[in-house]
């Protein structure tokens, strides 16, 4: 045990001395702070807004794109410069607009993102296709905006026709208010909508990255114990199961002492903001409830242990660094995989996928933590992933602990499959 | 008195039998020397005293009190020396201290004393990476000894010392055997052993080949070895007659006679061709036997 333990402090102290602990302590919350923030910005700031140009066939829709309370078409609206140009008077729509979609491919300051043609046939025949033009095949966002001030348009002009105006047309076209919300199953009220997938997404991230960056530590440092020769004195002291439970649980504390650091700066970040108004409209808190903080460190411990036992492996069986990597790499993307359904698993968080992936093996940590961030998961179904978890974690770490034992003496040529089953069996 | 206690170990590697039926007992008190060429199993020998491989039969006992787990009274310095670059020199003797189960404040009493020994007082705070390779060898070496081991196992001690550091260990070995520790040293330096060892034990291709105290052995080997200093090129002597084996280099030359046969005759042969500085008779060195006994040509590296 004393033997364990003082494996266990010289990885710790190791490791938070080292500069990559710093970087990351510090860096990390600000780069996920920035993937969080930044788009927000963008649209206060107007960086990245669209300039767009719609010629009006009718002449008659100009009070759809332009800007008042009641035109507002909801959270999803591109931010966008409209040129609304009148030309009912041009005879052949095509021509005039020429000069526009040329514009679609220029550069800087003369540049279209988007040209809206709306032919003057629309108000007596209302199954004449408008046409969007756009760089961009994927440019769905301004489309759809567009759309729908074009629908509010002709929604105008038709009531208009009917003589309804002002405040009554105000009243008929204003849209349904719907607030998203979410209930939890002991009747708990929490605010939902999209701020909730970009917290589940900055969580999740910090939940996963410290493992795999971690893992990649311990299997780096185990490498070099091989290349430094250190292993072998250490392996006649102790048994392989000791020194493999110190270094796992070091670097476990490690990343706890660096999870710790960003608690404790998210919560300073957070009062402050909330303190003057939330950021970018949003506050972090109304998302967040107690039990996550226990959950993120249930799932944070369950995912490391479970990532960190197969870089081990890796770091036995290979002799240099690259050849690691090149080893880890596949297992690595197959292990993340949860991650890039990400979207599909916040947007869905009681699909089967979803369930799926959080009662599986190596995918559940995550999953799980994901479903108790955006949803409100059945307890057995929480239970149960842990169960999972731990009976993985126990059945790699035994593994790991054999192949660590052969592995980290075999100086040679990396280790075929057949021959790792080998070494299962003879340590 | 025994101490340890090796029946009949086996090792094997793939195909090759590394290690095939090894024996032999290490006396408490003395100087052991393991020998034998790169390749003859010294190392993997060491590696199952030490645990770090387990043998795939045979056993190894601790003489006298029937203990298994024998780890934290053994002292081991392996061949490839290791250790943390990155930690401070104080740091690191702690820890390895500590994975042999002592700590505080005496601990570190002994780390000065070794450290003044070793003359390494002023690099305690230095980071491993920033001592000579010398000084590595030494904070290795100091790490060995801190937990006061009844049996020290050192595999080639001396390999990439300077000759100072190599009369330095040489003369704590001795010390440390006067003080009452076991030492149980692999090395392929035949003249080292022969400074230091009481006991030898040769091993080739994985068996032992030769086991007794060192006086006894040199006294089995017969007392007709001839050893001559010269001047001039001495590759004739290696064809006289009556030489049984020859270790001839450019300015000194080592000759077996066999039985019976007169060392005056190679002095005369040796006169007419050479200019002789000394000539003397009597039992081979442990080079000698060694050439004899096992060759010359290089093994096959297995592990």
């Amino acid at each position: 045990m004393s033997k364990m333990l003082a494996v266990l402090k010289r990885e710790y102290l190791a490791g938070v001395r080292k500069k990559m602990f710093i970087i990351m302590t510090i860096g990390f919350p600000i780069f996920m702070g920035a993937v969080f923030y930044v788009p927000v910005m963008m649209m206060s700031r107007g960086l990245g807004e669209k300039h767009v140009v719609v010629i009006d066939g009718t002449g008659s829709l100009r009070s759809g794109f332009e800007k008042s309370e009641s035109s507002k078409i909801g959270d999803e609206r591109a931010p966008m410069q409209i040129e609304y140009i009148d030309a009912k008077a041009q005879l052949d729509i095509d021509t005039f607009a020429r000069p526009y979609l040329a514009r679609l491919n220029k550069e800087k300051k003369e540049k279209l993102d988007a040209v809206l043609i709306i032919p003057s046939k629309v108000l007596d025949l209302p199954d004449t296709p408008a046409r969007f033009y756009s760089t961009s095949a994927t440019d769905i966002i301004t489309e759809a905006t567009l759309r729908a001030m074009a629908t509010k348009g002709l929604h105008v002009y038709r009531l208009g026709l009917h003589g309804i105006e002002g405040a009554e047309m105000e009243k008929i076209l204003a849209p349904a208010n719907v607030k998203a919300v979410q209930l939890s199953r002991t009747g708990e009220e929490k605010q939902g909508g999209g701020s909730n997938f970009l917290v589940g997404i900055l969580l999740t991230g910090l939940l996963m990255v410290p493992s795999f960056v971690y893992g990649i530590e311990i299997m780096r440092g185990i490498i070099q114990e091989k290349n430094d020769r250190v292993v072998e004195v250490i392996v006649s002291s102790m048994t392989a199961r000791q020194f493999l439970t110190g270094k796992i649980l070091g670097n476990a504390l490690t990343g706890l002492t660096q999870v710790a650091v960003w608690v404790v700066m998210a919560s300073l970040a957070t009062g402050y903001f909330a303190a003057g108004a939330a950021l970018g409209g949003e506050n972090i808190l109304r998302f967040l409830r107690p039990s996550t903080f226990a959950y993120f460190i249930l799932f944070f411990l369950l995912a490391y242990f479970t990532y960190v036992c197969i870089y081990a492996i890796a770091g036995a069986v290979c002799n240099s660094e690259k050849e690691a990597q090149q080893m880890i790499a596949p297992i690595t993307m197959l292990m993340m995989s949860p991650w890039f359904f990400v979207a599909v698993l916040i947007t869905n968080p009681d699909s089967s996928l979803a369930v799926g992936f959080s009662l599986a093996p190596v995918f559940g940590p995550m999953t799980m933590f994901l479903r108790t961030l955006v949803a409100d998961p059945p307890l057995w179904h929480i239970v149960l992933t842990v169960l999972v978890s731990i009976a993985t974690i126990t059945l790699f770490f035994r593994v790991t602990a054999k192949i660590f034992r052969v592995g980290i003496l075999s100086y040679g040529k990396r280790p075929t499959i057949p021959e790792l089953v080998r070494w299962l069996k003879v340590a | 008195m025994e101490i340890l206690s090796v029946r009949n170990i086996v090792k094997t590697f793939d195909k090759v039998r590394a290690v095939d039926g090894v024996s032999f007992s290490v006396h408490r008190g003395t100087i052991t020397g393991l020998l034998g060429r790169n390749g003859a199993g010294k190392t993997t020998t060491i590696r199952m005293i030490t645990g770090i491989f387990y043998p795939d039969s045979g056993s190894i006992d601790w003489a006298g009190d029937g203990v298994t787990d024998f780890r934290d009274r053994v002292g081991y310095l392996p061949e490839e020396r290791g250790l943390y670059k990155q930690m401070n020199v104080i740091e690191l003797l702690l820890f390895l201290a500590e994975i042999k189960g002592v700590r505080g404040g005496e601990v570190k009493k002994r780390i000065d004393r070794w450290m003044e020994r070793f003359e390494l007082t002023d690099k305690k705070q230095a980071k491993v990476e920033e001592l000579s390779k010398g000084n590595q060898q030494k904070v290795q070496l100091i790490g060995t000894l801190l937990h006061e081991p009844e049996l020290i196992i050192l595999d080639e001690p001396q390999s990439g010392l300077d000759p100072v550091n190599m009369v330095l260990v040489r003369e704590l070995l001795i010390d440390l055997r006067n003080e009452g520790k076991t030492i149980l040293l692999s090395t392929h330096m035949m003249a080292e052993a022969e400074m230091m060892a009481d006991h030898i034990i040769l091993i080739d291709r994985g068996r032992v080949v030769l086991d007794g105290r060192l006086d006894e052995v040199r006294r089995a080997e017969g007392n007709n070895t001839v050893k001559i200093e010269f001047d001039g090129n001495g590759e004739f002597l290696r064809s006289l007659r009556g030489v049984e084996a020859a270790n001839v280099k450019s300015n000194a030359a080592e000759l077996d006679l066999a039985a019976g046969e007169d060392p005056q005759s190679v002095l005369e042969a040796a006169i007419g061709k050479l200019r002789v500085r000394h000539f003397s008779v009597g039992a081979p060195s442990l080079e000698q036997i060694f050439i004899k006994r096992v060759g010359t040509e290089t093994l096959p590296e297995v592990a």
